[in-house]
């Protein structure tokens, strides 16, 4: 039997070759990366946000202006952390860990769920409506409409950049993209029942989480490059 | 067990590479191949053969001895350094590059392997499967004979086993660098780590290498002790 064989000597020629493909595929440098990112975002949420108006102008539609604004206001902390969390990489390339990603996957359509339940029972006038399952479904593709924009901007700042979970990583920034689908819905739909709410606005979020992690492994995870 | 054959044979099994042996050495060049991926994010260009000089030599023996095939090994080390390239605009000041390059190598090598070019492993998708032990002549010495024997139970461990074990053994990564290499915790790579040297203890044992009383000497025991849970 063999002995283990101790790795060759690494060939100079490598190191040129590298070298020289490295030269020719050039990469900017980390500060114009940044602003990239950045304007990759805010293309993201002008889309959501195009997407939200031409799906309808924003209308109270009988709810009282104040369970708007508290809601958008207690679920706006809420969408930035998601993303904190489930986009971001703190302070490793490797991304954030499997039981934060997928901490951030389950709790934020609980959190969002948990916080809106004192808002609605502060107005029980919200708690009944006339919403049918067609309400419910009209009301899943908006939440997913309107987390496209976000979903393909963080993907975008996050592609091929997972080498370890990118199914979760996937997933988390599905959570995000979702949340922030979540929030802008009030917006626009007058249905508030407990039923409408979590068929129709907490249920997508984890569709489209699923949805990230099904395209993680094609769009985040490090993959070889084809030539 | 007989402590210096068991500690000569881990030596063995680990077959670092030269530039990894001196603990020092190492520690030196990870902190080389940080600064250098900062001075390249940061916009120098002449940085990137730096973080190549640091980083090229690990990665290269972590492949080859996942391949056992110098072209492939080639190849994927060309293809990570190109992927640490291509984040250049988005590299995280501060991070550690290390951990970051050997789990994406390893990333290249599953989708290589997965893709059906790995010629040497396994079965194609276990990617630790399968280590190449293929006989050789008559004459090895007892040393090579224990190294053997030691690449023979590594193949027969988990993989998850195996790679904690490589990963920390021959690598020369912390157990925190390899947690993050397989996207697990430090308990979860310390246990599989420690899995994988009992294993090999018993192993030893079975060729006669050392004794199964445990009285390994204290180096040896401090080794085993630091792979605890």
């Amino acid at each position: 039997m063999s002995a283990p064989d101790s790795p060759p000597e690494l060939p100079p020629h490598l190191r040129a070759r590298i070298l020289e493909a490295v030269r020719s595929e050039p990469v900017v440098p980390r500060a114009e990366g940044t602003r990239r990112s950045a304007l990759t975002m805010a293309l993201g949420f002008v889309a959501m946000t195009v997407i939200l108006l031409a799906i309808s102008m924003p209308n109270l539609r009988g709810r009282p202006l104040a369970y708007v604004e508290v809601l958008v206001l207690v679920w706006t902390p809420i969408a930035l952390a998601a993303t904190w969390a489930g986009v971001g990489r703190g302070r490793s390339m490797l991304g954030r860990s499997r039981r934060w990603l997928v901490a951030t996957a389950v709790l934020t359509p609980v959190v969002l769920l948990v916080s809106w339940i004192p808002v609605t029972t502060y107005w029980p006038e919200t708690l009944v409506d006339t919403s049918k399952t067609f309400h419910h479904v009209r009301c899943i593709a908006a939440t997913m409409g309107l987390a496209l924009g976000p979903f393909v901007a963080f993907t975008l700042v996050r592609r091929g950049s997972d080498p370890v979970s990118p199914l979760l990583t996937g997933a988390g920034i599905g959570t995000a993209a979702a949340a922030w689908g979540a929030l802008m819905l009030p917006l626009i739909c007058g249905f508030t029942s407990p039923v409408h709410m979590l068929v129709g606005h907490f249920l997508p979020i984890l569709l489209v989480a699923a949805a990230g992690a099904a395209l993680g492994g094609r769009l985040v995870a490090v993959r070889a490059k084809t030539e | 067990m007989d402590a210096p054959a068991f500690e000569l044979a881990l030596e063995l099994a680990a077959a670092l590479p030269r530039v990894a042996r001196d603990t020092s050495l190492c520690v030196e060049q990870r902190g080389d191949a940080d600064l250098a991926m900062e001075r390249y994010s940061a916009g120098d260009n002449a940085a990137f053969a730096r973080v190549y000089d640091a980083l090229g030599p690990r990665l290269f023996a972590y492949l080859f001895r996942q391949t056992r095939d110098r072209t492939r090994a080639e190849d994927l080390l060309q293809q990570t350094m190109l992927h640490i390239h291509r984040a250049r605009d988005r590299f995280i000041p501060g991070a550690q590059v290390t951990p970051w390059a050997f789990a994406i190598a390893r990333r290249l090598l599953v989708d290589s392997t997965r893709r059906g070019r790995r010629e040497v492993l396994g079965d194609g998708t276990d990617m630790d499967a399968g280590v190449a032990v293929s006989p050789r002549a008559d004459d090895l010495v007892q040393a090579s004979q224990i190294a053997v024997r030691i690449e023979l139970v590594l193949a027969s461990l988990p993989a998850s086993q195996r790679t904690a074990f490589q990963l920390i053994k021959q690598e020369g990564l912390t157990v925190a660098e390899a947690a993050q290499v397989l996207g697990t915790t430090v308990a979860a790579v310390k246990l599989r780590a420690h899995r994988a040297y009992e294993a090999l203890r018993a192993g030893l044992g079975e060729i006669g290498v050392g004794d199964e009383s445990g009285a390994a000497d204290p180096e040896t025991k401090l080794r085993a002790e630091a792979l605890k849970p």
